[in-house]
């Protein structure tokens, strides 16, 4: 991310003036093998959200091939996440490059980078470096005089989520419906068009050209164990400097708000009342110490979680999902949570796709609770019923296709968990009887029909009138 | 054949099918919606998870892996061990239920599937009592998609197998899914009609009652309906149907599962190719007619009649005179009961095939299914009989050639065809100079109002009997109705015609031909399937 | 009414919309050779369809799928799953808000207001003058800029209430200065074609 704020950083020119491309005929001159084996060595980790080992994940390709394709992921739609976005606009050659090193190393015949729809000024920036790539004789045929062969072409998306996911993507690009794949067969045996194919976030594969030109002992010098080289970081929301941030793996959270190279602390001098760090569907750090239980606070059990380390492993420990994309946003303590609910509800439930029952059903079911509390017709029992539907969907329980139901069930079974007292506060506020008034707009039907066990609010899971001592658990 | 253990029991399953069919052919009843054997997996509506055994990472001892794995999208493996008796699977089951049931009307009382819905029954087996949900259903619209079809979107659980069909089975692709996430509906582009030759078994596929058949739309109850075996007589290919009737008739035909022949499905053909049963123009009444005016003639003085008649015709000589123009829409146990009785009155009698009715060519489908243009279902059945028989055999266009010479003092002609089929000048021509002609058919046509003894037939869902199919696959055939008053069982009559006593069965018949034609010892009944297998 | 029958079997020709024209045509037919199978067109195909007509009508569907050789429902399944694609006329400039969890911390949810309030619009829908359309997007991955919106190609960043008005009053709030690629086409106004 050197070139950001260069003049002219997206043309030929200005990157090769400063050692761009020498990677590539370093590695053109490599066997296609020398650099898979590079790259596991320096254990390069996917930048796009699940950290699978990219030298891992080309080893899969099949041998004996004569087609394979590269399928680079810029469908960069994981909210607040833009670093692919900054990347593309200010280094689109470092991309380029790392397509032209990773797809010889692949052995690829053609490589499509998959662009949202909604990055008009990226295509034109991106596809006049790939003109300029073309024409410095980087891509096309006999690249560099090694007898290689690299076609390199965009393809725009239009709007959907779901297509970020690989099998997704490839859906998308063969001209249907984003709907990801079963698997077996995965991606590097059957892919694209029914071909071994590779897909890789824009990071990753930016990554690349760095590692076969400075080496793997610079790239194990960056960051720690398991969580190896450098990573983009991005953090939004009402902090100082919003922005996209390079620093080694492993930086805490806190660092990412406050520290100077980063967000440079909150707007106003607010505090933080929640971080999504790693994008939303990884989950929520508590930003601030709310106790867990009703009185005091309590040291041992009640901190805020900001020391959560930004790397593949750590977040684990605070119940996230995993690094994702590294892509903060920070929630101010002013900011009522049921509206961050309805947000990532509303988020997931636009964005599934709709091909499992579970995330489906389930994700609009969410949203439509969320709608619900936020409208003040909350039921204590609506909680429970938040983390019961989160916990029946995702791809590692079994029950989806994708991980966008992971993604969709995470973020609220986190804010639910961990924000559940002030969900309850505000159950606790709520005036009953216009709490019963909102839920008949809602839904009539229920009230005009008689009153069956369970169809109506007052027989499951109690009433809209709580007090506030009686939702503690245990006290 | 693989051993596998579902839920500790363990059943041999056929080698590379998934799991989830091994266990509903063991009977087990796992619920499920988007499989079916003869379309591809999709594994989206997570139904039918298990359980499954995984050797652990570490020792290597085989564990109940923590996740849940769809029994549809994995192969059987000898050995295996699964389950889908366990709280996680049932727990999993019940919150599938209750979200399809969230948005869905709940119509039943007006819904055609109700009594063979999959929603119905996974519900009752696997779903909760209650729904949790208190918000407001959205209702997607009901749609007019083809000239055979109704698509009632708020019923949809998306399961995509209609889709799959066209795509895969039918290769047409007029159906597509539109929309994302739980906005997703079926639909077709307007314009472009659900419209061909195998739409009808979308209808079948969908496990509720989105898709709707006009035909059978508010027409009846399914519980109130008798399944009957049937091969459909509409082409020569044999495809095996059900006739779903009652007493007041036959109200759909359904496709009966084949191995050998249309597998999962039917052509539209065979499937809306019964309503010339419950026709009103249809003969009801045997009419004698003695030098022009017709009278009407009880049956039981029929068999008598017709036997005098060739008696009549062979007089002094062997025969040459009388033909039997044998039709390729009788069972082959009726035409050899015809056949050897007039063999026997007659020795030197012309045995012909009937009128066998083409239309255009065969149409074949990507994966395999083809409708014959041959538009009867037993030609090779005549053809196999007229060679058994041997002597002088000729097919219609001999018959009507040798009628012209006057070679015949009498024909005897069964027809038993749908659809019209004296259509030519020719046909009426020649055979109104035979002295004695006796017809035999279904609707009245100018050869039957030529004819000195015209006796109404039964239709196919009134018979019962064997087909030989284009391939020479021998099926069997069930009664679904009893015979329109007035007209008996054109079985019944041969068997009165040859001079035996009670009753026509079919069985019986086959039995005594496999004496003399050994193909027909066995006959093909393709293995049914458990419910809710497919 | 829950329970009348829509009628889709039959497309009348006001129905149809707008169709292609051979040069339109001629550019979705450069994109053939970059990919195995035809039907790995179609999202180029309906991008550059879409730069032309300002939607994608019934008409172009159709054509699109014969062009690419597919039945037409499967165009028709593709444009109703993306969201960028719309079915019917926008205005001659679109505004995207995004409405994800950085741009409504940041006041998003109070320019999306204001823009109705503007506008005289609700979400996906178009100004009687024809001048607007309004949508919002998920993300538009430009959270550090909160809160965002596209005009047509223009990504309009930190957009504030008070702004509004000098950013719709500006005649060239949605263009933009790059060096275009010539695959895609700037919008154009409705009903011209290429």
């Amino acid at each position: 991310m050197k070139h950001v704020g260069v003049p002219n950083s997206t043309s030929l020119e200005v990157y090769k003036s400063d050692g761009g491309y020498a990677a590539a005929a370093q590695a053109l001159r490599m066997k296609p093998a020398e650099i898979v084996e590079l790259v596991k060595k320096a254990n390069l980790r996917g930048r796009g959200g699940a950290g699978f080992p990219a030298g891992l994940k080309w080893g899969f390709l099949p041998p004996g091939r004569d087609v394979t394709y590269l399928c680079v992921n810029a469908d960069e739609s994981e909210p607040p996440t833009f670093s692919n976005r900054v990347l593309m606009e200010s280094d689109p050659h470092m991309l380029l490059e790392g397509i032209l090193i990773s797809g010889y190393a692949t052995q690829t015949t053609v490589a499509y980078i998959y662009m949202r729809g909604e990055f008009i000024e990226q295509f034109h920036i991106l596809q006049k470096a790939i003109d300029e790539a073309y024409a410095g004789g980087y891509f096309g045929k006999n690249i560099l005089g090694s007898g290689y062969d690299l076609e390199c072409y965009i393809h725009r998306g239009a709007g959907a989520y779901i297509c970020g996911e690989e099998t997704g993507l490839i859906e998308s690009l063969e001209g249907k419906r984003g709907w990801p794949r079963i698997k077996p067969p995965f991606p590097a045996v059957e892919g694209a068009f029914r071909q071994p194919t590779v897909v890789n976030n824009v990071e990753t594969l930016a990554c690349v050209p760095h590692i076969v030109s400075r080496g793997v002992d610079w790239w194990l010098s960056l960051g720690h164990e398991n969580s190896w080289g450098p990573k983009m970081y991005c953090v939004s929301g009402p902090v100082q400097r919003p922005g996209c941030y390079e620093g080694p793996l492993g930086i805490t959270v806190r660092d990412l708000i406050y520290g100077e190279d980063f967000g440079g602390g909150m707007l106003g001098g607010k505090r933080v009342k929640a971080v999504f760090p790693g994008g939303l569907s990884m989950g929520v750090l508590r930003g601030d110490v709310f106790p867990r239980n009703a009185g005091a606070v309590d040291p041992k059990q009640d901190y805020d979680e900001l020391d959560c380390m930004l790397d593949f492993d750590d977040p684990r420990r605070y119940g996230l999902m995993g690094l994702g994309t590294a892509a903060g946003v920070v929630v101010p303590e002013d900011v009522d949570i049921r509206d961050v609910l309805v947000n990532v509800t509303r988020f997931f439930g636009t964005e599934s796709c709709g091909q499992c029952t579970q995330c489906r059903e389930g994700s609009n079911w969410m949203r439509k609770i969320a709608g619900r509390l936020r409208a003040g017709a909350g039921r204590l029992y609506d909680l429970d019923l938040l983390e019961d539907i989160s916990n029946n969907m995702g791809m590692m329980p079994g029950q989806s296709i994708c991980g966008l139901s992971d993604g969709a069930a995470w973020p609220v079974r986190m804010l639910v968990q961990k924000f559940r007292r002030e969900f309850e506060q505000h159950i606790a506020a709520q005036d009953p009887e216009a709490a019963e008034r909102v839920l008949r707009e809602i839904n009539p039907a229920a009230y005009e029909l008689p009153i069956v066990e369970g169809r109506a609010t007052r027989s499951v899971g109690g009433t809209f009138q709580v007090p506030l001592d009686a939702c503690g658990a245990g006290e | 054949m693989p051993k596998i253990i579902i839920d500790g029991q363990e059943i041999e399953a056929r080698a590379g099918v998934p799991v989830l069919q091994a266990a509903l052919e063991a009977g087990m009843n796992v619920p499920h919606y988007c499989y079916h054997p003869g379309l591809a997996v999709v594994a989206s509506c997570r139904l039918c998870l298990m359980e499954m055994k995984l050797p652990h990472p570490k020792t290597g001892e085989a564990v109940w892996a923590p996740k849940l794995f769809p029994s549809c999208q994995t192969p059987v493996k000898a050995g295996m061990e699964v389950r889908f008796e366990s709280d996680k699977v049932r727990q999993n089951q019940q919150r599938v239920m209750e979200y399809y049931l969230l948005n869905h009307p709940l119509d039943c009382p007006v819904c055609d599937k109700a009594g063979e819905c999959y929603l119905q029954d996974y519900t009752e087996s696997h779903g909760a009592a209650t729904s949790r949900m208190v918000e407001d259903k959205h209702k997607n619209p009901k749609k007019d998609i083809g000239p055979h079809t109704l698509l009632y979107s708020d019923r949809c659980v998306v399961c995509g197998r209609c889709v799959r069909f066209t795509n895969e089975i039918a290769g047409t692709g007029e159906l597509a899914v539109t929309n994302r996430g739980s906005r997703n509906e079926i639909d077709v582009f307007p314009g472009v009609p659900l419209d061909n030759p195998l739409q009808g078994n979308v209808v079948d596929l969908c496990p509720v009652g989105a898709l709707l058949d006009k035909d059978f739309l508010f027409r009846q109850r399914v519980w109130m309906l008798r399944a009957t075996r049937s091969v459909s007589p509409v082409d020569s290919r044999g495809q095996t149907i059900f006739i779903d009737h009652n007493e007041h008739g036959i109200h759909r035909v359904r496709p009966r599962y084949n191995d050998q022949v249309n597998e999962w499905w039917i052509s539209d053909e065979a499937r809306f190719g019964w309503h010339h049963v419950h026709s009103a123009d249809r003969l009801r009444q045997p009419v004698v007619r003695d030098g022009g005016q017709g009278a009407a003639v009880r049956w039981e003085e029929l068999p008598g009649r017709v036997r005098q008649e060739i008696v009549q015709a062979v007089g002094e000589g062997d025969g040459a005179g009388v033909a039997v123009v044998l039709s390729p829409m009788m069972a082959c146990e009726e035409a050899w009961l015809l056949a050897r009785c007039v063999r026997e009155l007659a020795p030197r009698a012309t045995l012909a095939l009937g009128y066998v009715p083409v239309r255009g060519e065969d149409e074949s489908f990507p994966r395999g299914f083809v409708i014959k243009a041959e538009k009867c279902p037993n030609r090779r059945g005549i053809e196999t009989l007229l060679e058994h028989f041997g002597g002088a055999t000729t097919d219609w266009g001999g018959v009507l050639h040798q009628a012209v010479e006057g070679a015949y003092k009498l024909v005897y002609v069964v027809g038993g065809y749908p659809d019209e089929w004296v259509t030519d000048r020719r046909i009426t021509d020649a055979l109104g100079k035979v002295e004695r002609l006796i017809v035999h058919d279904l609707f009245s046509s100018a050869l039957a109002e030529q004819a000195g003894v015209c006796l109404p037939a039964a239709s196919w869902a009134e018979r019962e009997g064997s087909f030989m199919n284009c391939d020479g696959l021998i099926q069997p055939f069930d009664r679904a109705l009893s015979p329109l008053e007035g007209v008996k069982g054109d079985g019944q009559f041969f068997w009165e015609l040859a001079g035996e006593a009670g009753l026509y069965r079919a069985a019986r018949v086959r039995e005594r031909m496999a004496a003399e034609l050994p193909a027909f010892a066995e006959v093909f009944v393709p293995q049914g399937l458990p419910r809710h297998a497919h | 009414m829950a329970w009348e029958t829509i009628d889709r079997r039959s497309l009348s020709e006001d129905e149809l919309g707008p169709g292609l024209s051979e040069a339109v045509k001629a550019k979705i037919r450069t994109f053939f050779d970059r990919y195995p199978t035809r039907q790995a067109v179609l999202l180029p195909a309906l991008h550059v369809a879409q730069d032309a007509v300002g939607y994608i009508s019934y008409r172009v569907m159709r054509e699109v799928a014969e062009l690419l050789e597919l039945p037409p429902a499967k165009v028709m399944d593709v444009v109703s799953f993306y969201t960028q694609f719309w079915t019917h006329p926008r205005g001659k400039k679109t505004i995207v808000l995004c409405r994800s969890l950085g741009c409504e911390l940041m006041g998003g949810k109070e320019v999306l207001a204001a823009l109705k309030e503007k506008l005289g619009i609700g979400e996906h829908e178009t100004s009687v003058d024809g001048e607007w359309s309004l949508m919002t997007e998920e993300c538009l991955a430009a959270c550090e800029h909160a809160p965002c919106m596209l005009i047509n190609e223009k990504l309009h960043k930190c957009v504030r209430v008070e702004d509004l008005d000098r950013i719709l009053a500006d005649p060239e709030n949605d263009k933009i200065e790059v060096v275009r690629s010539d695959l895609y086409d700037a919008p154009r106004e409705p009903g011209s074609q290429a």
